[in-house]
C-alpha cells in the first residue's frame, strides 16, 4: 500500500519544472565532461603521477566510506530510519583497535635476534586480527545497545521521532567518548611492517607514487567483508529472515520470524561493519579521538543516498564514487581543495535529479512505504 | 512521493550537519566555575603591598566606579575559552596555566584571587554570552582571555562598555587591537608580526624562494597565512599555491599531492597543531619528500613532536617561549606536579596563559585599596590604565610592555626546528 502525504494529483509527465531541471542537469553534465576532457587532454594541470596519487587516496577513502555506508543501508533497509549515531559507533570501534595495539605494544616478546621486540611487531598479523576482532565486537555491542535504548522504545512512533533520537544518541556518544577517553587526539601505533606512509613505490610519469600498505590492507579487507556480507544476506537463513522483515514486518512475524531478534542482529551486524571501518581508519590515517566518526559518518550517509539507500552494492558504489569525487573533483574543476564537498554534493543533487532513488535505485519493494 | 520528501529532508539534515561541522562543533554550554586552588602554597608577593592607608570609609572617585570585594569574597579573574568540544584542550590547558599564576599570586590584604573559566566554545556567539555573564558579576575585575580571536572580537565591545580590562594569552588576529579598544591587551605577538618574521626568516635565513601556503580558514590561520603570503611576495619570493583546508579532517593527501606537483621548497601552514600533525604525517607519502614544513605558533608544542615522530624531523615552528629560565623551569615543574601533564602538551599557550593572569594580578595589586570598612576597592578605570601601562614586567615569555594599542609582547617570536624529537632554537 502506498501512503502519500500529498493528494494524488495527476501531473503531466513533462511539467515546466522537470524540463528546466533536466536542461540544467544536462548542461552541467556537459560542462563537467568538457572539464574532464580539458584537464586530461587539453590543458593538463597535473602530471599523471599526481592523478595517480589522487586516485589512490580516493579509492582507499572511498572503500572506508563504503563500509560505513553499508551500515546505514542495512538499518534503513530493515527499519526505514537513518541511524545518525552510526559514525559514533565507528569511533568506538576505532578506539577498540587503538587500545588493543597499545596493550600489545607493552607485551614483550623477545627473540634471540631482537631482545627489545614487543608482541605487536613479533606477531603483526595476529595483532591486527585482534584489533579488528575487539574493535568490531565493541562497536557491534554499542550498536546493539543503541538500538535497545534509543530506537526500540520508539518503534511505533512517527518517522521523525527516531531520527531525532538518533541525532541525540550521536551527540551523547561523542560526549561520552570525550569523557571516557579525553579530548586529546591520539595516534595509532601500527606494527612496523604496516607503517603509515610505507608502501610500494611505483614510477608513474615524472614521479614515484607510493601505494601505502595500509591502504592495500583496507581495500582487501573491505572487499572480503563486503563479499561475505552479500553472501550472508543472499544465501543464509538469517539473511533470508532479514530480507523478509525488510519486505513486510507483519507478514514476516506471521511466518514465525522473530522480528525484534532480526532487528537486533541487524544492528549488531551494522555495528561490526562500522567497527571494522573504525579500525581501518585508525590503521590507515592514524588519527583517533572522540569526534573522529562525525565527518566519515556524514560522508558515508551521503554515499548511501548516492548509491541508493537500502541497496548493498549501491552503498559500495556510492562510497567509492564519493571518495573518488572528493579527491579528483577539485583537480578536475580547477578549484580549491577546500571546496571538495561542494563538488560531491553537487553531484549528489545531479544524481538525485535523474535518479531520485540513487544510482542503483532501491531494490526493496515499494510496499514498505 | 513520500520517498522524495524523505530525500529532501535527509539532504537538508546533511547540509545542516555539515554547516555545524564547518563551524565550531562545540556547544556553548556553561562549564562549572573552576575553583582557585587554595591548598597550593602561596608564594609571597613581590609587589608592593596595596595602599592600605585609606580613611575609614573609602570614597570611590574612579571615573567608572569601583569593584567592591566584601570580606570572604574572592577577586575574580574571568576567562572564556572552549572547555568542551573539538578545541577543549586549548581552554583546559590555558585555564590550568592561569590557575598556577593565581595560586602563585598569593593573597592581597587577605583577599584571595580566583580564576573563573567559562565555556565560550571558541565562537563569536559563545564569546558574547560569556562576556555578558562576566559583566553582570560585580566581583569580576579583569579578563584573562578570551582564547580564540573570533570569540574575543565579539567580547571586546561588551567589556569595553563595562570597563573590564582584558589580557589575552592567545588571540592573535591583528584586527583586534586596530579597533582602538581601551580594554583589550594581549601578551601574545600578533599574526602580522609573526607572519612578517616568518616570511623574512624563510627568505633570508633558510634562503628559499618558492613556498606553498596552506591555512585552515580560521580567523587566526587565514590572517596569518595571508600576511606571510604578502610579505614573502614583497621580499621577492614566489608563492606557488595559497589554499585552504577543511579543519578537523583526517586525510589531506589529495591537496598535498596537488602541491607536490608544484615542488615547493617550504610548506607554510597557518593553523593549529591538530591539522599540522595530519599534514606532516601525510606529506611524504603524497610526494612532498624534500619540502620543509614551517608551522606557526599554533603548531608549537610537545604534541607536534610526539605525534609526528620521525615524519616531523626538520620541521620548523614558531613560539613565544624563550630558552629555559629559572622562572620557566619552576613553572614547568609546578604545572607537571599539578596536572600530571607537561606544559605545552595540550596547547602551545601554557606560558602566555600564565603571563596573562600574572600581569592582570600585578595590575590589580597596584591599584586596589583596602577601605576602612574591610571591603577591598578596585577602581576600574585605574585598573584599565594600569594594565595598559604595564612596563618591563618580567614574564615567562620575556619582557612584557604594553604599547598604546595594547600589544604587550616586546620579544619577537623564536623559531624552532624539530631535531631528533626535540624543539631546538633554530639558527638566527
Amino acid at each position: 500500500m502506498t501512503v502519500s502525504i500529498t493528494p494524488q494529483v495527476h501531473r503531466s509527465k513533462f511539467g515546466v519544472y522537470q524540463v528546466v531541471q533536466t536542461i540544467l542537469g544536462v548542461l552541467f553534465s556537459i560542462y563537467l565532461l568538457w572539464r574532464i576532457y580539458d584537464v586530461f587532454f587539453g590543458h593538463p594541470s597535473y602530471g599523471p603521477d599526481t592523478w595517480a596519487r589522487f586516485a589512490i587516496s580516493g579509492i582507499i577513502l572511498g572503500s572506508v566510506y563504503a563500509l560505513i555506508a553499508i551500515g546505514y543501508t542495512l538499518v534503513y533497509g530493515i527499519l526505514f530510519m537513518i541511524n545518525f549515531a552510526h559514525g559514533e559507533i565507528m569511533m568506538i570501534g576505532a578506539f577498540g583497535g587503538y587500545f588493543v595495539f597499545e596493550a600489545l605494544k607493552n607485551i614483550p616478546a623477545p627473540t634471540a635476534l631482537e631482545p627489545n621486540l614487543n608482541f605487536l611487531n613479533a606477531h603483526p598479523i595476529i595483532s591486527v586480527f585482534f584489533a579488528f576482532v575487539i574493535g568490531m565486537a565493541l562497536a557491534a555491542l554499542s550498536g546493539y545497545f543503541l538500538e535497545q535504548i534509543a530506537y526500540r522504545p520508539l518503534r511505533g512512533a512517527p518517522r521523525l521521532v527516531p531520527l531525532i533520537s538518533a541525532v541525540g544518541a550521536s551527540i551523547f556518544l561523542q560526549n561520552a567518548g570525550q569523557l571516557l577517553f579525553g579530548s586529546q587526539r591520539r595516534d595509532y601505533t601500527n606494527p612496523v611492517i604496516l607503517s603509515r606512509g610505507a608502501g610500494w613505490n611505483i614510477k608513474i610519469g615524472a614521479g614515484i607514487v607510493t601505494v601505502p600498505y595500509t591502504g592495500i590492507l583496507t581495500l582487501v579487507l573491505t572487499l572480503i567483508i563486503l563479499v561475505s556480507l552479500y553472501l550472508l544476506v543472499q544465501k543464509s537463513r538469517m539473511g533470508r529472515a532479514m530480507r523478509a522483515v525488510a519486505e513486510n514486518k507483519t507478514s514476516a512475524s506471521l511466518m514465525g520470524i522473530d522480528v525484534d531478534g532480526i532487528i537486533s542482529r541487524t544492528f549488531l551486524l551494522s555495528g561490526a561493519l562500522a567497527g571494522a571501518a573504525g579500525v581501518m581508519w585508525g590503521i590507515h590515517l592514524g588519527l583517533v579521538y572522540y569526534f573522529v566518526g562525525f565527518i566519515p559518518g556524514i560522508k558515508a550517509f551521503t554515499a548511501a543516498v548516492l548509491g541508493g539507500i537500502g541497496n548493498l552494492p549501491g552503498a559500495m558504489l556510492g562510497g567509492l564514487f564519493l571518495g573518488l569525487v572528493e579527491s579528483l573533483g577539485p583537480g578536475i574543476m580547477g578549484i580549491d581543495f577546500q571546496l571538495k564537498d561542494v563538488i560531491a554534493f553537487t553531484i549528489l543533487v545531479l544524481v538525485l535529479i535523474f535518479r531520485p532513488t540513487g544510482i542503483l535505485g532501491e531494490v526493496l519493494s515499494e510496499d514498505k512505504v | 512521493m513520500f520517498k522524495r520528501l524523505l530525500f529532501v529532508t535527509s539532504l537538508l539534515v546533511v547540509a545542516s550537519m555539515l554547516l555545524a561541522a564547518c563551524g565550531s562543533a562545540a556547544t556553548p554550554t556553561t562549564a562549572p566555575a573552576v575553583e582557585a586552588p587554595t591548598s597550593a602554597p602561596a608564594v609571597a608577593a613581590t609587589e608592593a603591598p596595596a595602599q592600605a592607608t585609606a580613611p575609614a570609609a573609602y570614597e570611590c572617585k574612579d571615573a567608572i566606579g569601583c569593584a567592591v570585594i566584601k570580606p570572604g569574597e574572592t577577586i575574580k579573574i574571568g576567562m572564556g575559552a572552549p572547555m568542551t568540544g573539538d578545541n577543549a584542550q586549548f581552554g583546559v590547558d590555558i585555564s590550568q596555566g592561569q590557575k598556577i599564576a593565581v595560586s602563585d599570586a598569593g593573597d592581597l590584604n587577605g583577599f584571595k584571587f580566583e580564576l573563573v573559566a567559562e565555556d565560550d566554545g571558541g565562537t563569536a556567539e559563545g564569546g558574547a554570552a560569556v562576556a555578558n555573564k562576566f559583566v553582570s558579576d560585580p566581583t569580576v575585575v579583569a579578563i584573562a582571555g578570551h582564547i580564540f580571536s573570533g570569540a574575543t572580537g565579539a567580547a571586546i565591545p561588551i567589556y569595553e562598555k563595562a570597563g573590564l580590562p582584558m589580557m589575552s594569552p592567545s588571540a592573535t588576529n591583528p584586527a583586534l587591537t586596530a579597533s582602538g579598544s581601551k580594554v583589550f591587551n594581549r601578551v601574545v605577538f600578533t599574526d602580522a608580526a609573526q607572519g612578517k618574521f616568518a616570511a623574512t626568516y624563510m627568505f633570508n635565513t633558510l634562503k628559499v624562494t618558492k613556498i606553498a601556503v596552506l591555512h585552515d580558514g580560521s580567523t587566526y590561520g587565514q590572517g596569518l597565512a595571508q600576511v606571510t603570503n604578502d610579505e614573502f611576495t614583497k621580499l621577492g619570493g614566489e608563492v606557488l599555491a595559497f589554499q585552504a583546508i577543511t579543519p578537523g579532517e583526517s586525510d589531506y593527501s589529495s591537496i598535498l599531492a596537488s602541491l607536490a606537483s608544484k615542488n615547493p621548497e617550504v610548506l607554510y601552514f597557518g593553523g593549529y597543531v591538530a591539522e599540522a600533525v595530519v599534514l606532516v604525517n601525510q606529506m611524504k607519502a603524497a610526494g612532498l619528500t624534500n619540502t620543509i614544513f614551517f608551522g606557526d605558533d599554533g603548531t608549537y608544542g610537545q604534541d607536534f613532536l610526539d605525534r609526528t615522530a620521525a615524519n616531523g624531523e626538520g620541521s620548523y615552528s614558531t613560539s613565544l617561549i624563550p630558552a629555559s629560565t629559572p622562572a620557566k623551569d619552576k613553572f614547568d615543574a609546578a604545572y607537571l606536579a599539578a596536572y600530571q601533564t607537561p606544559p605545552g602538551k595540550l596547547s602551545p599557550y601554557t606560558w602566555t596563559a600564565y603571563d596573562s593572569a600574572a600581569v592582570l594580578i600585578a595590575a590589580v595589586k597596584s591599584v586596589a585599596v583596602l577601605g576602612g570598612d574591610g571591603n577591598l576597592y578596585i577602581p576600574r578605570q585605574a585598573l584599565i590604565d594600569a594594565v595598559r601601562g604595564t612596563k618591563d614586567y618580567q614574564g615567562l615569555s620575556g619582557l612584557i610592555s604594553c604599547d598604546a594599542v595594547g600589544e604587550c609582547s616586546s620579544s619577537g617570536p623564536t623559531f624552532y626546528v624539530d631535531k631528533g624529537g626535540k624543539w631546538e632554537a633554530a639558527a638566527k
